[in-house]
């Protein structure tokens, strides 16, 4: 961000504050290659799809509160704000969906594998399984298909069935309850 | 969607924009429509037949100033949080005039011990505190709700805890000119306590008054509706 030259980008958030779509046209495209160079610096981990969702979300949230920018201020430690906390929001999203996501894939190691898995044993053979997830109500039917045979993530599957995240994983949740219990009987 | 396809969108559709004004500004106007809407629940409400004879007890004229001062200072920085860069030692504005407010009501309790024993120290109930204070806080917090969110929910749950304390803060000022209760510890058990619940279920609420995503719904919606 130091090679950004503050000055030309705080004329650009001025012009563009007031309605000048080529400035503002102009400063998004300055600021895009050196976010992306931060993020992927920062996220190393993440895939070029992912790095580029951020890029796209600070730029949208650069958007949103454009009104809170002050032209007497320096332009970059504002946007190096919003970058830094989208950033974190991130981080806890991917936190939060890792988590599930482990757990759903100890769901499909249990459920899928026919020979000496412990938790496949205690929970009886597969065609048993197959007819205790049939006899499911059909939410919770529809999201262990979805997020362990499809092994959509929980925001693919959200799309897809227009269900929220919160009340999916709420669904997986009680569907692994209700299939325990009938497998143990 | 690609990344230049976005940018030329949310130019396109970008409309000029009313700038944020300064968080001193902001506190005046969320003043300007506070102060005038205390003063008519005070009248309404009927000031307290002693009230002219407080003026002259120390110990009130402190703790209601402390009370504003707490209120004004959590106000402000309410205003400043929601600005990228801002300093964040603003955070810390509301602590001073808190602590001194705290430190005469618990000066006033020593002073009862001190007098009367351990009598001096006894609570009662009083319920009427806590519905009285968001009465008289209400249009500041329900002002202050819509005012936070023009600004980045930055810490959405700090924010709305400090408009909570700010709100509730000018509310328990009015609330003394109107509700003759001033031993110590009923006031640092149910005015000051009903003034941290509210701050309290204002930062719960935090990230439903304040989200990227709502702000950056639209937005998204906009770009992703150009043709």
């Amino acid at each position: 961000m130091a090679m950004l030259d503050d000055s030309r980008l705080r004329t650009l958030m001025r012009s563009a504050q007031a309605g000048d779509t080529r400035a503002y046209a102009e400063l998004l495209t300055t600021i895009t290659p050196r976010l992306r160079r931060m993020i992927s610096n920062q996220r190393r981990f993440l895939q070029h799809a992912d790095i580029e969702d951020l890029v796209q979300e600070v730029l949208l949230s650069l958007h949103a509160v454009r009104n809170t920018y002050d032209p007497e201020r320096p332009f970059i430690p504002w946007l190096l704000v919003i970058t830094r906390n989208r950033l974190a929001d991130a981080a806890r999203r991917y936190g939060r969906r890792t988590a599930t996501d482990e757990e759903m894939r100890q769901m499909a190691v249990t459920f899928s594998a026919e020979t000496a898995n412990i938790r496949a044993e205690e929970l009886g053979d597969p065609d048993a399984l197959r007819q205790a997830i049939e006899q499911l109500p059909p939410a919770q039917r529809e999201a262990i298909e979805m997020l362990k045979l499809r092994e959509l993530s929980l925001r693919e599957a959200s799309g897809a069935s227009g269900t929220s995240i919160g009340a999916l994983k709420v669904s997986v949740h009680r569907a692994m309850a209700t299939l325990r219990r009938t497998l143990r009987k | 969607m690609e990344t230049e396809t976005l940018i030329r969108r949310l130019a396109d559709t970008a409309e000029p924009v009313t700038r944020l004004s300064p968080p001193l500004v902001r506190l005046a106007h969320w003043l300007a429509l506070g102060v005038p809407y205390v003063a008519l629940v005070v009248l309404v409400m009927s000031p307290r037949p002693d009230l002219a004879a407080k003026f002259a007890d120390p110990s009130y004229i402190v703790e209601q100033l402390a009370a504003l001062a707490t209120g004004i200072a959590a106000g402000f920085a309410a205003f400043a949080s929601v600005v990228p860069g801002f300093d964040r030692r603003m955070l810390l504005l509301p602590l001073p005039p808190f602590f001194v407010w705290l430190g005469s009501l618990a000066l006033g309790c020593v002073q009862s011990w001190v007098q009367v024993g351990p009598a001096g120290l006894s609570i009662r109930p009083d319920w009427f505190c806590f519905p009285a204070i968001v009465l008289v806080g209400m249009i500041p917090a329900i002002s202050m709700a819509f005012m936070l969110r023009r600004g980045a929910p930055l810490t959405p749950h700090l924010t709305t805890a400090l408009g909570g304390l700010a709100a509730a803060g000018i509310g328990n000022f009015g609330l003394r000119f109107f509700h003759p209760q001033d031993a110590s510890i009923m006031v640092l058990v149910w005015q000051v306590g009903s003034v941290m619940l509210v701050a309290a279920l204002a930062a719960c609420a935090g990230r439903y008054i304040l989200n990227w995503e709502s702000i950056i719904g639209i937005a998204r919606h906009r770009a992703a509706s150009v043709k």
